[in-house]
């Protein structure tokens, strides 16, 4: 008898002790440190911890006393879930890191995040930057703190060897490559398909805007008025189609990394890629532009995807809202800006006031934009909050187009038909 | 006698303790998630309403029995290339020709098993580069032979759990029993097949249904290749990335915790019923040889 209530007493004891530290573990947050109120800030970039903790935040620390932000990452895969469980448990950070559209859409469906509407920290971002983290009935929920932008790498030494010249146009841009592979000495693009999503976001997404005309294409799938079956989105996939040539040997099973490679070892002349990749493809040291997209014809509208990345909000269940309203202030300002942008080259302000970036690779990719319009990735906005989400389905069939040589119709009426099983304005 | 059963409960309750917080309950609960639906932001008891769609909608039960189909794929070419391999290295190693270099064996060939998927994944994926590897054709990137080129990675990883349980049990064979064939005048051959083989059959059973239960909870390999939305065009999609995707969401795609608990549930339910059947069924008519 005795050991048995030795052991109960055990259990009892673990238990309580786990309860315990369960507690002490969501307490600290809320709790407050020697006067100071604490800010928890949660976010799916865990790569960016120490750069928060020991440069980032002690500027804004500094000027604020009072307030103690903490930054609380979780893996990039599991944040969605996680935040959700969090906030739906009580247990949420007081500021969400906020993804772009669909996702974010359905949080602040769910009553999330905190009204920003009428606060002057939305001043500082126009209309279209903030349309990404907006709701259904418009209200804004995020305040921007990065985007993306898409381009194509080149090897300068390459291009001087072979005599070429940055192509402006679609044609150009064909002339280059077959340029490239006549010679035969280097591989014109290093682009695999084992990984679709950067055959859409890399790929599809950067140049299809200039034959679907950027936002009008995309505004008008979202609205119904156009169909992906239509001549101008056929003509980008046609456009997408038109690389197929110029894909390294084996192409069907490479992946991201070992592009990133095959271009930063200097074996290949052009590289789709994302700005988030400048400090691996520089990490070789060989001399490395960066051009826009071409125009689907000479002396046409120059359009650059512009990817709303990241925003922060508050949680509407947070208990410090006035300090985290504080700290959103702070973030819409050119000083943080200047600081985040420069930490983490290849993402950029989304603030009114320029910016200036240290890297040149980041600053050649914001000269981009000058004169271009800006178009976010076409899938993510509303087309993909349904089953089949249309996202998924473009990586799936520009991964079949470059596989098994499905044609642009084929493709494009695919996505056609799986859009319309299930998104209203398309089934009028 | 009540006290015997009094210090039964005591010294099993730590451990019932923490299976019950582990692992039971979060299972019950994952289960009964799988009846609401909580998509318009308050959870709505729907009974059986997420099975259905699960089976039936177009677009989701496409992806469902495609990862079932992938996943049987998968468990076969565990079952039909791991077994007799490991039962082959198991012979060797017991034949007795390997001598002291036995154990250096054993352990080559258990390595693999004690490395983390990542690593595996990793350096295999170097070796069949189509870039710079060994093999020129894409094998990860055909629908053909992207699901059976995992298997066998896997396999190769794996073979030394059917190999170490085949191997202890060919070493359990009294050796008296060898001998007596021997005098018999039995080859190496007619022994392996006629005396040792019959005494290790048991096992057979029990290593298949290990198989089973792992390679229907099979998820890692996969998501370290091919990522949570496997190609090309689902080639590689098994339950365990189907879940991962439906439950964590994917880029393009919002997270969906009943649908995914749902998925959960039913391969829970595939694992269970299978595991009772082959328990009641056939593993109490397998016959052990008394020696």
């Amino acid at each position: 008898m005795r050991a048995l209530r030795g052991t109960v007493a055990l259990v009892a004891a673990s238990a309580v002790g786990l309860g315990l530290t369960a507690c002490s573990d969501a307490a600290s947050p809320i709790g407050g440190d020697g006067g100071k109120t604490v800010l928890t800030l949660g976010s799916w970039r865990t790569e960016d911890l120490t750069m928060w903790q020991d440069e980032i935040l002690p500027v804004f620390e500094k000027a604020n006393p009072t307030i103690d932000v903490r930054f609380n990452p979780i893996n990039t895969n599991e944040y969605n879930a996680a935040i959700q469980s969090q906030v739906d448990g009580g247990t949420g950070p007081d500021l969400i890191t906020c993804r772009p559209y669909d996702v974010n859409r359905a949080w602040i469906g769910k009553g999330y995040f905190e009204k920003l509407d009428g606060k002057p920290v939305l001043d500082k971002f126009d209309a279209q930057s903030l349309e990404a983290w907006s709701g259904d009935d418009g209200g804004r929920y995020c305040v921007p703190t990065a985007s993306v932008l898409a381009g194509f790498f080149y090897n300068k030494d390459i291009f001087a060897e072979l005599n070429l010249q940055v192509p402006t146009t679609q044609d150009e841009f064909l002339a280059v490559l077959k340029a490239v592979k006549d010679n035969g000495k280097y591989e014109p693009l290093a682009l695999g398909s084992a990984e679709s999503w950067q055959l859409a976001y890399n790929g599809l997404y950067s140049i299809g805007p200039a034959y679907w005309k950027g936002e009008e294409g995309r505004k008008g799938l979202i609205d119904g008025t156009k169909k992906v079956t239509d001549p101008d989105f056929v003509a980008a996939f046609a456009a997408f189609d038109a690389w197929r040539p110029y894909l390294p040997k084996g192409h069907e099973s490479l992946k991201y990394a070992d592009m990133t490679q095959l271009f930063s070892l200097g074996k290949a002349a052009v590289l789709p890629d994302g700005s988030w990749d400048i400090n691996q493809v520089t990490a070789n040291g060989i001399e490395i532009g960066v051009f826009g997209p071409p125009a689907a014809t000479a002396g046409g509208t120059r359009y650059l995807q512009e990817m709303p990345d990241m925003a922060i909000g508050i949680n509407a269940a947070s208990k410090h809202k006035a300090e985290a309203e504080k700290f959103l202030d702070w973030t819409a300002s050119t000083e943080f800006q200047q600081l985040y942008a420069n930490k983490v080259p290849g993402f950029f302000s989304m603030g009114k006031e320029p910016v200036k970036y240290t890297n040149p690779l980041a600053q050649q990719f914001a000269d981009l934009k000058t004169g271009a319009q800006l178009t976010p990735r076409l899938g993510l906005d509303r087309l993909s909050s349904g089953t089949p989400p249309f996202d998924d389905e473009v990586w799936r069939v520009l991964q079949l187009m470059y596989t098994k040589g499905l044609t642009p119709q084929a493709a494009t009426s695919e996505l056609q038909t799986g859009l319309q099983s299930w998104y209203k304005p398309q089934q009028r | 006698m009540r006290s015997r059963y009094r210090h039964l409960l005591a010294f099993t309750l730590p451990a019932l303790a923490v299976y019950t917080v582990f692992a039971a309950y979060p299972l019950a609960s994952s289960i009964y998630l799988s009846f609401f639906d909580s998509d318009t932001g308050v959870s709505r008891w729907v009974g059986f309403d997420n099975y259905v769609y699960l089976f039936t909608n177009p677009t989701t039960s496409e992806r469902f029995w495609n990862a079932l189909v992938n996943n049987v794929e998968f468990f076969a070419i565990h079952l039909l290339v791991e077994v007799p391999v490991g039962l082959l290295l198991a012979a060797l190693l017991t034949s007795g020709r390997l001598r002291r270099s036995a154990a250096v064996y054993r352990t080559l060939l258990f390595i693999p098993t004690t490395l983390s998927v990542v690593v595996v994944g990793f350096i295999w994926r170097l070796i069949i580069n189509p870039l710079w590897g060994l093999v020129e054709h894409p094998l990860l990137g055909d629908e053909r032979t992207a699901l059976p080129t995992i298997s066998l990675m896997s396999v190769w990883q794996y073979v030394g759990i059917p190999m170490i349980f085949l191997y202890t049990a060919l070493l359990a064979i009294p050796g008296p029993v060898l001998e007596a064939a021997r005098i018999d005048g039995a080859n190496g051959w007619t022994t392996f097949w006629r005396v040792k083989f019959p005494l290790i059959a048991p096992q057979f059973g029990l290593i298949a249904i290990l198989t089973y239960i792992w390679t229907f909870n099979g998820f890692d390999i996969v998501f370290a290749l091919n990522g949570s939305a496997p190609g090309p065009n689902y080639s590689t999609d098994i339950l365990g990335t189907l879940f991962y995707r439906t439950f964590f969401g994917s880029s393009g795609q919002v997270s969906d915790l009943d649908l995914g608990a749902t998925v959960a549930s039913v391969i829970f339910f595939l694992i269970l019923v299978t595991t009772a059947g082959y328990f009641v069924l056939l593993h109490r008519r397998l016959k052990s040889y008394e020696l």
